[in-house]
């Protein structure tokens, strides 16, 4: 379900004080898309993000909405949805307020905001509670609560930082399950994450990024095909393992020590399997060796060793 | 959603938050409480004191004495043997005084300094002009005609206000004060309170500072003024009441009701509490941690105004109180009492009226700014230097 290009972002720069927080950073999305914004803390997501709401301003760079029929450089609040890193609601007043304010200040009547609230409370399992104090609820109820005010008006398109951030796996695939059932509604999805094993299971293309530069921006799909073609295996040793050696064989991208008999290894693009056997048999006290399909988080680490190496 | 239907969301948002009508009933009745325990307190106090206090004077005090003491003391002879024994009392006893004659002094023992002490001072200068008017053969008409004042007619070109339009004028600025300080306590929990909460950008996201930070302002100042409009009726109702038991015409309440002049001192107060609402919110949006911030200490500044409407009160014509009639931080409260003692012409009150609404529009759009800028700094607090520079490079 994609169509036209709602958001174009071109060459977008920032610098605070003394780090360069973005570097010429330019991707797009296109209407239907889940999108998802992938680093490590301090990759320069949020900031990616709070420069496309206009919170922060960028240093240089563009950035066109085609909304709904909006455009400009600015989004339409009206038409956003945003779920800050940062969580905050008024903890003091009753959940049905904030939502209903929150909603109200999108553009939404009072009456329609609080039946949108009733129904996502219910949906959440919190309609029961939803006259209590925010403050009265547990941190993951608040999660959920504060997910529910940035997607409460049925946004176009919806930026979610960190959405999985303090809830527990149950609470995650579920949260995966209602970002999945906005986007069928017909909300474009642009999130952030650190957590790709989660990432993975919803998005449909990615822009990885490390110290405010692009590492990867494409279909996810294309990622594996791209960069999925490096074989990791896992290998035991019956005593201290020569990593000294592996490193000589030339044909291994890098080393991770999982225990201290146990590596995993991945192997340059093109090594064939019959070739890394080859070598491994060569090496005294080989315990086991198991195949590992890469994943995000292989793929990402591989590509920031790269982007330092280089 | 157009700009003004957000403000109105954001407006009613921070009203509905902080005018609650129970908490204002309560204060009301706390008052009311504390206000009738105080009179009544004061007058069981004050009861020990309206008896007579005992006084002792020896044998021989002249009779023309006696009797003028005797209004305001309750009087004792003594033989001038006891006189020891009596001072000796007064010390033990701390009751009593003794007024003991030496020459043409007088000298009074007590155990300490008494209260009212002016009484008897009053007393004995009248006994001393009785004996004087004696000794000089001075009759009482005589002494009449002497102290009679000089003649005296007064004719002014400026007549001031009447009294009660400077009791209106006053009766503002004190309503003005009220709303001021109450602002003051919901624009912190507002600004500073929301920038903890870290709710400020999520707010943001969905609309402009400057909509958020004029729905504030607007908002707290309905706040204050849904106050002032409370307690501006319980003085209406204390005022009925006062003039029903005193008997006094109702003409006595009305000349308070003068409608240009209650029309002229509100425009000035609602304007002076937009004036300071922005300023306490320019200071709130900076302070990220109340406790422990040196800025709190600048959300007093409104004492200024307080402070400058005793300056005009004292000489509304000089440069000092007409620079404070004009200054927007002061003229809210300076300009209207300055009309009401002294000559003011309309252009001085609309020019003053004018500079108000645009150090108003100014000032919002500073406190927008400063909030803009600081609304992501959760860590070190800026220093007044780094929130130029910001505002300057945004």
């Amino acid at each position: 379900m994609t169509g036209s290009k709602i958001l174009e972002v071109e060459s977008l720069s920032k610098k605070y004080k003394t780090v360069q927080a973005l570097h010429d950073i330019t991707f797009s999305l296109e209407e239907g898309d889940i999108f998802a914004f992938l680093g490590p803390n301090g990759a320069g997501k949020t900031t990616t993000l709070r420069i496309l709401l206009d919170i922060i301003k960028a240093d240089t760079g563009s950035i066109k909405w085609k909304l709904n029929g909006y455009s400009g450089k600015v989004p339409n609040p009206a038409l956003m949805g945003y779920l800050p890193e940062e969580r905050g609601l008024y903890t003091d007043l009753p959940v049905i307020r904030s939502l209903v304010y929150l909603a109200s200040i999108r553009g939404m009547k009072p009456t329609e905001a609080h039946h949108a609230a009733m129904e996502w409370l219910e949906k959440l399992e919190l309609a029961d509670r939803a006259k209590e104090k925010l403050q009265n609820l547990s941190k993951g109820n608040q999660q959920k609560v504060q997910f529910i005010a940035s997607i409460i008006h049925k946004p176009a398109f919806a930026i979610l930082d960190e959405p999985f951030s303090g809830l527990d796996p149950l609470n995650q695939e579920k949260f995966i399950a209602y970002i999945q059932e906005l986007n069928q509604q017909g909300s474009t999805i642009l999130l952030s994450s650190h957590q790709m094993p989660l990432v993975e299971k919803i998005a449909r293309k990615v822009f990885l990024i490390n110290n405010g530069q692009e590492v990867y921006n494409g279909h996810l799909s294309d990622i594996y095909k791209k960069y999925g073609q490096h074989h990791t295996l896992i290998v035991s040793f019956d005593s201290e393992p020569p990593i000294g050696q592996l490193k000589e064989s030339g044909i291994i991208e890098s080393i991770e020590i999982e225990e201290s008999n146990r590596l995993r290894l991945t192997f340059a693009q093109g090594v064939a399997l019959n070739q890394i056997m080859e070598k491994l048999s060569c090496l005294e006290n080989l315990h086991t060796v198991k195949s590992e399909n890469a994943n995000l988080h292989d793929i990402f680490v591989s590509l920031v060793q790269n982007q330092k190496a280089n | 959603m157009n700009y003004y239907k957000q403000i109105l969301t954001v407006t009613l948002w921070e009203y509905k938050r902080f005018f609650k009508i129970k908490n204002e009933l309560i204060g009301i009745v706390v008052m009311l409480v504390l206000g009738t325990m105080g009179f009544y307190g004061g007058k069981y106090a004050a009861s020990g004191t309206s008896e007579k206090r005992e006084l002792y004077v020896e044998q021989g005090c002249p009779e023309i004495l006696k009797e003028i003491l005797q209004d305001s003391y309750s009087i004792t002879e003594i033989s001038p043997i006891k006189t020891d024994s009596i001072k000796a009392g007064i010390a033990e006893t701390r009751q009593g005084m003794l007024l003991a004659k030496d020459g043409n002094q007088f000298i009074l023992y007590a155990y300490k300094k008494p209260g009212g002490l002016n009484r008897l001072q009053t007393a004995l200068d009248a006994y001393r002009q009785q004996v004087a008017m004696q000794e000089k053969d001075i009759t009482p008409d005589k002494l009449e005609y002497i102290m009679k004042p000089a003649s005296l007619k007064e004719e002014y070109s400026f007549q001031p206000q009447s009294s009660q339009r400077r009791v209106l004028a006053y009766f503002f600025a004190g309503l003005m004060v009220m709303a001021v300080f109450l602002s003051f306590a919901f624009q912190f929990t507002a600004i500073t309170g929301e920038k903890q909460l870290k709710i400020t950008e999520q707010i943001v996201s969905a609309i402009k500072p400057q909509v958020w930070m004029d729905g504030k302002i607007l908002g707290i100042t309905l706040t204050g003024l849904s106050s002032m409009l409370i307690y501006t009726m319980l003085a209406i109702l204390g005022g009925v009441l006062f003039f029903q038991f005193t008997g006094a015409s109702a003409m006595q309440i009305t000349g308070y009701l003068h409608l240009p002049s209650i029309l002229l001192f509100f425009v000035f107060t609602l304007m002076g509490i937009l004036i300071w609402n922005s300023l306490l919110a320019a200071i709130a949006s900076i302070i990220t941690d109340p406790n422990n911030s040196g800025k709190s200490s600048l959300m007093m500044v409104p004492v200024l105004f307080v402070l400058s409407s005793f300056l005009i009160i004292r000489d509304p014509d000089n440069s000092v109180a007409v620079f404070l009639s004009w200054f927007p931080l002061t003229s809210a409260t300076g300009m209207p009492i300055r009309w009401t003692i002294t000559e003011i012409s309309w252009w001085q009150l609309a020019g003053s009226f004018a500079l108000l609404i645009i150090a108003f529009y100014y000032l919002k759009r500073l406190a927008a700014k400063i909030f803009r800028v600081s609304i992501l700094i959760s860590g070190k607090e800026p220093s007044w230097n780094e929130v130029i520079k910001m505002v300057k490079e945004d």
